[in-house]
């Protein structure tokens, strides 16, 4: 833990490691829960599609944070795995003949969420495996080939001609169904995603402060160090790869409820790239840096488009060119942010909040 | 001067003449049991604790397998060790067999050891770990009586195989086994013991001579605790660290003393180097610590506010502002208007708030500083963040304290009113006296210096004092350290040298002009502080000796002085100085244990700078041997500067 007031301490270790310490910080906890409850109140319905967004990107990054941040496996093909979890759900949705019981509780689609995390994992584990062998640049090239294996040649030539439907699958209205609850629009959608950030968030922070975490921080310190001390690399890096996969997966899988239909063009190589710099921008090794990064990053998005297509009446020219201006942005925002704060976002807040706690001193 | 008026507090024990410490002990094992914690020690990151009942089974099985080793009553133990759980099972262990504790200082050397275990007439030899035990083996054919030594930590101790060594396990072990044979023994022995038994063989630091033992009883340590929370309670729920010598009577005073009356929790620290970080997450309700802790505290703020960004110092100089003023508010005794008690929260929520957080002093109910003197500024300082810091009057002969502030009634420049059941007056020649029922036994082995010391019961300080017109003590100086000044005026050069020592950059200062035409000042810089601000303006040096000489070292310790003899009369005022080359040790006998100056020593020892301040000359050549604790000795040479300070 970080910096604690004075006249807290601990006895053992389970308190030592408790999340909620003080009572500060319990209070910034219950507040931070209520503005994501009172959000769909608070601002424009606009906004809640960017705050699903965001969700996503954060869901998509989380993966990529545990590989890169965490593991030290540097990916960039994940777009793949969150592309074999929306495709899973999906199918699972539309293709499976439910009984009439379960499409009444309406579990088939937390079932084929779950399922879609299971076949992202291990989609994700098949590709990981060249981790036991190789290692920084050349994991890389592995890792692309999981993108363009799964996304151009498996997922676009066969997996999208299933059913004969053409390019993509569309889901039906009502047929995403969370229990009694529809999820039919946006505020729902986003409280699904809010729920769902909440809840992976809690599952990687409990992770990464258990023995599976150090051990996968252990990895990427220092991996021979590591496998001296006993940690059984090659499975912790697979176990790594399957629950970056899992996260993927429940993030493709919730995509397809904010987007109504899978399309291959939503998991192309171009987002592996950006959940990278994404992490990049947030910070990396730290789940407040994915969660900052994603922020930055689609809120920069919805920035420029917001400038951007009010001046198309007067230059036409732009309208074409907003998504090569997008590209580019975030491309010199990576540059940017690497130049001046290779450390992210993250970085920032933990110096703001020093700025705070070391208070009338400098150090 | 009569005792004060505070009665009864609740929860307040009745001390009779069969009640002992090891009684108390067996008392809150049973009550307290597993709910409430005894004491904890930080070790591998968390604070481990240990309940009453823990505690008592320790101290048991280590007082009965003393026992088997041969221990008996009136037996003597010494111990010698950093604080740790360990070192307090071992001094209760003692006293429950009946024996005596004697304690030493940590760092003390070879020849102390020496002196004190053969002069106490020791028996065992509680060491902490390889370095206590090292000291011990090296004694032990020069000390007849030492029959055991007993030791704790094992690292590097495997290859140690002497048999007088045993370990503090199979001493338990030994514990275990007799107490399988004569279960009620542990009780009966403990129930043997009177309040007029002595419990504490305590070594006073002596500024002049060798160590004195102070024969102190449970009585004279249980009135003394009872008499101190009869001012300011204690609460069993209150933390206390204890992080300074067990072989200061301050540290028996609240860890024994009032400790085990309430049976409030004791905290260890995980290393000596790591305490003051142990101290602030804990942060105690009752601290007691000498003036030179809070120093240390005040120079750390000092130079943190210097390298502080200046939003951070224009916000501590405008806090600090708000807080002096009302510090002088309360020490006038004036009542303060509300707008001042309003700029005062908020000064505590934007500034004070983060400092005493930073020094661990969030939740500090009462903090006693004793032992020596404490300058009048750092007096300030703690009131004006909010801190209620007291003084306290005391000797080890009188089982620690006598005289304390009370909260509503605090002046910096008095050490407060006696406790209760205290009496205290000043003899003609202005020598401070004492007598309360905590008045020790004697000296042991010493009875020439015991009725020096104590005559009809009135305990004879040795300190110059008189008592103000509030009632309040003031101590002047030790009588022998008084100065005679050109005028024939007195002076108190620990009043001057606490008053330097506000100066982050000034570690140690030694004021000489007893009988001289004017006064003069030794200064010994702070090297941490000195060197930073050096190396933060681009002067180059290697050593401390070479820091200390720089001019612009010396332009930046004489600003401190000037700032002090503005508020000194014409004779009082300091009017040269030098940079020692070294700071004062206690390790070359310059200063005692307890960090106070030994001025006859120092005296002796630097009589070339002396005469040097007293001359013409501004440049004093400097041949001098330096001897480390391993025993090498280094030549020194050297040219100091003698600097005058314009007046």
């Amino acid at each position: 833990m970080g910096y604690l007031p004075c006249g807290i301490y601990h006895e053992y270790y389970k308190q030592d490691h408790a999340w909620w310490q003080t009572r500060f910080v319990y209070v910034k906890m219950v507040l931070l829960v209520l503005v994501l409850i009172l959000f769909p109140y608070l601002v424009s319905p606009m906004w809640l599609s960017v705050a699903y967004t965001i969700s996503y990107y954060i869901l998509a990054c989380m993966g990529v944070q545990l590989l890169i941040g965490y593991c030290g496996q540097i990916t960039l093909g994940h777009a793949a795995f969150v592309a074999v979890g929306a495709y899973t759900s999906a199918m699972m949705v539309l293709f499976i003949p439910w009984p009439k019981l379960i499409v009444d509780w309406g579990l088939a689609y937390p079932i084929s969420m779950i399922a879609a995390g299971i076949a992202a994992g291990m989609w994700s584990v098949l590709f990981g495996l060249p981790s036991a062998r190789v290692k920084g640049f050349y994991l890389i090239m592995t890792t692309m080939a999981a993108q363009w294996i799964t996304v151009p040649f498996i997922i676009t030539q066969y997996v999208s001609r299933i059913g004969g439907r053409g390019h993509y699958f569309s889901l039906p209205p009502g047929t995403v169904k969370l229990g009694p609850w529809v999820i039919d629009s946006d505020v729902k959608v986003y409280y699904l995603s809010a729920a769902l950030v909440v809840l992976l968030t809690l599952v990687m922070a409990n992770l990464l402060r258990s023995k599976v975490g150090r051990a996968w921080i252990a990895i990427r310190d220092n991996d021979i160090a590591a496998e001296t001390l006993g940690v059984n690399i090659v499975w912790y890096k697979l176990v790594a790869f399957f629950v970056a996969g899992f996260f993927a997966g429940i993030a493709g899988s919730f995509y397809v409820t904010a987007l109504y239909f899978v399309s291959p063009e939503h998991y192309e190589w171009f987002f592996s790239l950006m959940w990278v710099g994404v992490i990049l921008i947030g910070g990396v090794g730290s789940l407040h840096g994915t969660i900052f990064g994603s922020m930055f990053v689609v809120l920069v998005f919805k920035f420029l488009e917001m400038t951007i297509i009010p001046m198309t009446d007067m230059f036409p020219w732009f309208a074409m060119k907003l998504i090569y201006i997008k590209e580019s942005a975030f491309g010199l925002a990576v540059v940017l942010f690497l130049l001046y704060e290779p450390n992210g976002l993250s970085y920032r807040y933990w110096q703001l909040k020093n700025y705070f706690n070391l208070w009338p001193f400098s150090y | 001067m009569s005792p004060a008026d505070e009665r009864h507090y609740p929860g307040e024990i009745e001390i009779t003449h069969d009640l002992t410490l090891p009684k108390l002990l067996l008392k809150n094992a049973k009550k307290f049991k597993e709910q409430r914690v005894a004491m904890r020690e930080k070790e591998f990151g968390v604070w481990i604790p240990y309940t009453w009942r823990e505690y008592l089974e320790n101290v048991k099985f280590l007082s009965l397998g003393m026992v088997s080793l041969g221990l008996e009553r009136g037996n003597k133990v010494v111990m010698i060790g950093d604080n740790r759980p360990e070192g307090l099972w071992a001094e209760m262990a003692a006293m429950c067999a009946g024996g005596i504790g004697v304690w030493l200082f940590q760092d003390c050397l070879m020849d102390e050891v020496q002196y004190i275990v053969d002069h106490s007439d020791s028996k065992f030899y509680f060491a902490e770990g390889q370095e206590e035990v090292d000291k011990a083996l090296a004694i032990k054919d020069k000390c007849s009586k030492l029959t055991r030594i007993i030791w704790d930590d094992p690292k590097g101790m495997r290859n140690y195989d002497d048999p007088i060594l045993i370990s503090f396990k199979e001493v338990q072990e030994l514990g275990r086994k007799l107490d399988r044979e004569k279960p009620d023994l542990f009780e009966d022995l403990v129930n043997q013991g009177k309040a007029d038994d002595i419990c504490l063989l305590f070594y006073t630091s002596g500024t002049t001579a060798l160590p004195k033992g102070a024969l102190l009883t449970h009585y004279n340590m249980l009135t003394m605790g009872q008499n101190l929370m009869r001012v300011d309670p204690c609460y069993e729920t209150d933390d206390f660290v204890s992080y300074l010598p067990f072989a200061w009577i301050g540290e028996q005073m609240m860890s024994i003393s009032c400790g085990l009356q309430v049976g409030f929790t004791i905290n260890f620290p995980e290393e000596p180097e790591t305490s003051q970080e142990n101290v602030r997450e804990i942060g105690p309700h009752v601290m007691f610590a000498p003036p030179r802790l809070y120093e240390q505290m005040t120079r750390t703020v000092q130079v943190k506010y210097l390298d502080a960004a200046w939003l951070k110092r224009k916000a501590y100089e405008l806090a600090m502002k708000i807080g002096y003023h009302i510090a002088d508010f309360k020490f006038e005794k004036k009542p303060i208007p509300w707008y001042w008690n309003l700029l005062e929260y908020l000064a505590y929520l934007w500034c004070h708030k983060k400092l005493r957080d930073h020094l661990g002093l969030s939740r500090v109910r009462n903090a006693y500083t004793g032992g020596a003197a404490m300058g009048p500024d750092h007096f300030r300082f703690f009131h004006a963040i909010g801190v209620n810091l007291k003084q306290i009057y005391g000797q080890t002969e009188i089982a620690g304290i006598s005289v304390v502030h009370r909260n509503d009634d605090i002046k910096f420049d008095t050490v407060g009113k006696p406790i209760p059941e205290t009496e205290v007056r000043i003899t003609e020649q202005g020598e401070i006296i004492s007598k309360s029922p905590s008045v020790f036994q004697g000296y042991y082995k010493m009875d020439e210096e015991t009725a020096k010391t104590l005559k009809d019961g009135w305990l004879h300080s040795g300190d110059t004092g008189f008592i103000d017109g509030d009632g309040h003590l003031v101590v002047f100086d030790r009588t022998k350290d008084i100065m005679i000044l050109s005028d024939d005026s007195k002076s108190s050069p620990q009043f001057l040298e606490a008053r330097l020592k506000f100066s982050p950059f000034l570690k140690d200062a030694w004021v000489i002009g007893d009988h001289k035409p004017y006064v003069t000042a030794v200064i010994c810089i702070d090297y941490n502080t000195v060197g930073k601000w050096a190396e933060d303006r681009g002067i180059a040096y290697t050593s401390y000796p070479e820091l200390s000489q720089i001019s612009e070292v010396y332009e930046l310790v004489q600003k401190p002085i000037m700032q002090v003899n503005k508020t000194l009369p014409g004779p009082a005022k300091i009017r040269k100085f030098v940079n020692l080359y070294k700071e004062l040790d206690a390790d070359d006998d310059e200063l005692t244990r307890t960090r106070k100056i030994r001025r006859s020593f120092v005296e002796e020892r630097y009589k070339d700078i002396i005469n040097a301040l007293y001359s013409n000359s501004d440049i004093m050549h400097m041949d001098t041997s330096i001897t480390y604790e391993d025993g090498r000795v280094v030549k020194i040479r050297t040219d100091l500067r003698v600097s005058e300070v314009p007046v």
